[in-house]
């Protein structure tokens, strides 16, 4: 059994049974004798026994999980640790029927070495740490200030409750006891406060502190649990004040050597890790083993633990982040917050299956209320006495409501239940009541409070964590809010509580992450052009992914009837926007959020952190590179364009086109390209537009395998061998004539509903410019993918297969429709216009450009179609990086 | 009154932070600022100085800034004017006053009312002029149309502070932490 010979944590712990008690009685027991001489099959429980029990409830616990997820109004209501915890009680339940006793507690040993170190890792990893940091000053006062005061005023109380006689005589305890049990229950639990408040959704501000509290809190509680369990140990009367002395100095030694403990390991680990170049499988293991080794170190000198990890996590991470692959990256964030998860659900789990056993239970209600009394009570009032002191010193005061739910989300959960279990019954003798007790105060907290915490919150209004959508107004304020900061802060040069951070930052940039930073990670962080190199490679290849949903798409559009397109908004491949009809105002501001959101320049300081332990969200940082990327891509292709083509106006042109407007041919680069298959005209009339019914026996490719998923009829642009010819020799891939911009294809949804989708993902464009960029070693792939995508684009047919004979006569019928199809596109998608030369150069098209001035803008026409003008506009982005790119 | 107000914002600082912001001014032209401002020397810092600092010059709004919080409007600052501006943006200064000077600050032809000829200028300064002309006016239609409250087609005062009074934490961000 894993836990047998573990070292028991805090110093009073006697009882400590194997964590996994007898097979449990449903299960198949072994059978020892059936079978004394060699047999096939020999039934070995036994040594499987542990291991197997524990992956059974892990296992049940998962299961459960997705049970719960299946009811989303359920989960919407009750939070998942409560129905974890009802559920345990329904399997304790259980096995207490079958089994006529309690099994399986929630051991203490197996509590504190096994299930809360990835959590609190968890946390510490995933801290917010610039919020945490924000916030020190007062995540401190409440979890040292508020933690001593919560356990001697509950401690002092109860006393006081035991004195005046309405105890119960069977408690058996003194001044000491109490205060014991004071220090144990009055500590919030980490666990339960992640838990819960992480289905609330309050603001971070709020979340940080109550957090960041219940972590901090550790040290307090470790220290005062000691000292007092010492003082019960010894009796009262050989209490000597040096003991209170040393009491006080071992806080500092427990908190201040909890934290250097987790500084060393993380250290170590940022400096081991700096070697894994030639081991990056094993890297995401040093993560966890020197997390875990920090927090065993810290647990057997009886140091707080939780801080050590806590410490290691947020300190590590900047390191380690940049050291190891991005893969390790990923298996790290993955793997810690599986674990976290079913650590957290095999708690809450054993948390209601411990509650079955009633032969720990000694109950007596005046204690069991007293305590939930005083510990509300006291964690109110200790809030607001501490609030109202920090609010002298806080630039954002708590208000009343965040005192409420600040004091309403003072949380107890497993770590009071394990401590209370630690408890040395024949040392501390009312030892029974308070296990009851503490048990009854977990599940009045995580029950009831967390069951209404939800609704409290909402009816307080309390500012939310949320995510609307922000109004035009907001938006563009809050970007000139910015920026007028920016300069103010720039032009006072005052920085004030930054100056400490820029200190820091400044020694270690000279110092650290010299030492504990590989070489090529330091590098590139200070030269942007390896950053944007790496950027280069991986929008490349986001860019072939999209490409491949991009051209499918514009092959089903002429298939829409074009009264629907218009109606609706242009080639709706998303099912889920068909229904949505939006209004005109909807869509109006959707465009302008486009426009807006695609050429707003973004000013330095914008940066939001959160926490969740269920999902991972893409970082700030990554959002900015691509933000930087997609500024140089802009620019470069501006540059590209004007130098190339001599066409000043080609990009108030090119964006016209974006419009959607008829202005395709009034482009430079598309006269250019049409221009090169005028040279063959023969060739214009062998092409066709092939409606390939079933597409299989022409597109044997291996690279159609996108395609084939495209059901119906698809509408395909063939070229003849002539113009691929010609296009191969102009055009390959180095010497593009043409600057090209393809614009991915986001969900109809994302299109209309620009927060809907990830703002820096939206923008990736490549031109086939792109390719320069690419380093050497990226190039072959780069061209292959891209030679892969243009024969998709124009399959290398080398003549019309036989449906394209066959539909000769809609033909040309088709080619006349193509002006104002394309009026619709939702893609002006240069891959298109060059796959179908036809009408590139039809007379309609040539025709245009005097058209063009004649036709009024058709208002409702821009709107209908705007999708892809704004959706092109991503590019047009300030470029504030631009000096790199000339680099 | 601006210096009633200065007067009155300084004083919600402590002495140190006064005197860091002092010494600030002052390293921005030693030789023009003296040590002592006890004979009350009048000395302005020419805007040049302040809009060719390097953290500035991405910035599209240093001139207007500048300009806004200077007294002679056209950004040449006094010590006085120096206050001013970090006091407003200070957590203590009252979110009327800050959303006043915001208001100032958009009102580029000073006629108290944003009308769309301001709004057209702060969306390109915020797009660095990448937007076309009809974008931009589409963009200016919405915002007005969005927050006017009296429908005459430009924002006052009020339809400014009311705006942003319904973004709750609209303001929270506007301010420089000390």
């Amino acid at each position: 059994p894993r836990a047998r010979d573990a070292p028991s944590r805090r110093s009073g712990a006697g009882a400590m049974q194997p964590p996994t008690g007898p097979a449990l009685a449903s299960a198949p027991e072994s059978a020892p004798g059936a079978a004394p001489g060699s047999s096939l099959l020999r039934w070995q429980w036994r040594e499987v026994q542990a291991p197997c029990l524990v992956a059974g409830w892990i296992l049940v616990a998962s299961l459960a999980k997705i049970v719960f997820q299946l009811s989303k109004k359920v989960t919407s209501v009750v939070p998942e640790s409560c129905l974890l915890i009802l559920l345990g009680l329904g399997l304790g339940g259980i096995v207490l029927a079958i089994a006529k006793r309690a099994e399986y507690q929630l051991e203490p040993s197996m509590f504190f070495l096994f299930l809360l170190p990835p959590i609190v890792l968890d946390s510490g990893y995933f801290m917010p740490s610039r919020l945490f940091f924000d916030n020190l000053g007062a995540i401190l006062t409440y979890a040292v200030i508020g933690t001593l005061w919560n356990s001697f005023a509950t401690g002092a109380a109860l006393w006081g409750v035991k004195q005046a006689g309405l105890m119960d005589e069977g408690v058996e305890a003194g001044l000491m006891d109490f205060l014991l049990f004071g220090s144990l229950i009055s500590a919030v639990d980490p666990v339960a406060v992640l838990a819960i408040f992480e289905e609330v959704h309050i603001n971070e501000t709020l979340f940080i502190i109550v957090f960041g509290e219940s972590l901090l809190n550790d040290a307090v509680t470790v220290v005062l649990y000691k000292v007092f369990n010492s003082f019960v140990e010894m009796g009262p009367v050989h209490v000597q004040a040096t003991d209170y002395l040393k009491g006080v100095a071992s806080f500092f030694v427990v908190s201040l050597g909890g934290a250097a403990v987790g500084l060393l390991f993380a250290f170590l680990l940022a400096l081991i890790t700096r070697f894994t170049k030639r081991v990056r499988i094993i890297e995401p293991l040093f993560v966890f083993l020197l997390a875990y080794m920090a927090y065993l170190a810290a647990e057997m000198v009886s140091l707080s633990s939780i801080l050590a990890v806590t410490f290691c996590g947020i300190c590590c991470k900047k390191y380690v982040e940049a050291n190891i692959s991005r893969k390790s990256r990923t298996t790290v964030k993955y793997t810690m917050k599986t674990l976290a998860s079913s650590s957290e659900t095999v708690i809450f789990m054993f948390l209601g299956i411990s509650a079955v056993d009633t032969s720990k239970w000694a109950w007596d209600t005046a204690l069991v209320l007293g305590t939930l009394l005083f510990i509300l009570l006291f964690r109110a009032v200790g809030v607001i006495l501490q609030t109202w002191v920090l609010n002298h010193f806080r630039l954002m005061p708590l208000d009343r409501i965040d005192q409420v739910v600040m004091s309403y989300g003072g949380l107890r959960g497993a770590v009071a239940f394990a401590l209370v279990i630690l408890l040395d019954g024949a040392k501390v003798r009312a030892k029974d009541y308070f296990v009851a007790t503490t048990i009854v105060v977990v599940f009045f907290t995580v029950l009831v409070q967390g069951l209404t915490i939800k609704p409290l919150v909402k009816w307080l209004k309390v500012k939310r964590s949320d995510h609307h959508k922000p109004t035009l107004n907001e938006e563009l304020h809050e970007h000139a809010f910015d920026h007028i900061l920016a300069a103010v802060e720039d032009v006072v040069g005052h920085h004030g509580y930054r100056y400490w951070r820029d200190k820091w930052e400044q020694f270690d940039k000279r110092y650290l992450s010299q030492l504990l930073m590989r070489k090529s990670a330091y590098r590139l962080k200070d030269e942007i052009w390896d950053v944007y190199c790496k950027l280069n490679i991986r929008d490349a290849i986001s860019f072939v992914d999209q490409t491949d949903r991009a051209t499918s798409a514009l092959w089903l559009c002429p298939a829409c009837p074009s009264g629907e397109r218009e109606s609706g908004s242009g080639a709706c491949l998303d099912l889920q926007v068909i229904d949505t009809v939006r209004s005109r105002r909807d869509k109006e501001d959707a465009v302008m959020h486009h426009v807006l959101c695609g050429s707003l320049y973004k000013p330095r300081r914008r940066y939001k952190a959160s926490y969740s332990r269920h999902f991972i969200s893409p970082s700030a940082q990554e959002r900015q590179d691509k933000e930087i990327f997609q500024q140089n891509m802009k620019r470069r292709l501006e540059t590209f364009k004007s130098t190339k083509h001599n066409v000043c106006s080609a990009k108030s042109k090119a964006r016209l086109k974006k419009d959607g407007r008829k202005k395709v041919s009034s482009l430079g680069v598309a006269e250019s390209e049409a221009c090169t298959y005028r040279a063959s005209p023969s060739s214009l009339l062998a092409a066709a537009v092939l409606v390939a019914v079933d597409s299989d026996d022409e597109e044997s490719d291996s690279s159609e395998t996108e395609k084939e998923d495209d059901e119906g009829i698809i509408f395909i642009a063939r070229a003849t061998d002539e113009i691929l010819q010609g296009k191969k020799a102009s055009g390959s891939l180095d010497v593009c004539p043409s600057p090209r911009i393809i614009p991915p294809s986001p969900t109809s949804a994302e299109k209309e509903l620009p927060w809907k989708g990830d703002r820096g993902d939206l923008a990736v464009y490549i031109s086939s410019e792109t390719t320069k960029i690419v380093p050497v070693d990226m190039q072959t792939a780069w061209k292959q993918s891209i030679s892969s995508l243009e024969s998709v684009a124009s399959p290398p047919g080398a003549e019309p297969g036989p449906h394209a004979k066959t539909l000769a006569g809609p033909a040309p019928e088709e080619r006349h429709m193509m002006p104002e199809q394309r009026t619709c596109f939702q893609f002006p998608n240069p891959l298109l216009r060059s796959s179908r030369p036809q009408s590139a150069s039809s007379p309609e098209r040539t025709e245009q450009p005097e058209l063009q001035p004649l036709m009024a803008p058709d208002e409702h026409g821009r709107m209908s179609t705007s999708a892809g003008p704004s959706n092109s506009r991503w590019l047009i982005q300030f470029n504030r990086h631009a000096r790199f790119s000339d680099g | 009154c601006k210096l009633g107000q200065s007067v009155f914002l300084c004083c919600l600082y402590t002495f140190p932070s006064l005197s860091r912001l002092f010494y600030r001014y002052r390293d921005l032209a030693p030789q023009l600022v003296p040590l002592s401002y006890i004979d009350k020397p009048d000395v302005k810092l020419p805007y040049e100085l302040i809009g060719s600092m390097a953290e500035l010059k991405d910035n599209p709004f240093r001139q207007r800034i500048a300009e806004v919080f200077s007294e002679d409007g056209e950004g040449n600052m006094t010590l006085d004017d120096f206050l001013d501006m970090f006091s407003v943006l200070s957590e203590m200064a009252p979110r009327d006053l800050k959303a006043y000077y915001a208001f100032k600050i958009y009102d580029f032809n000073n006629d108290d009312y944003i009308c769309k000829s301001d709004l057209e200028k702060t969306v390109n300064k915020l797009t660095r002029n990448e937007l076309t002309l009809e974008e931009v006016c589409l963009v200016c239609d919405k915002v007005i149309d969005e927050a006017d409250q009296d429908n005459d087609g430009r924002l006052s005062v009020e339809d400014f502070q009311h705006m942003i009074a319904r973004a709750p934490d609209f303001l929270s961000t506007f301010h420089i932490r000390i």
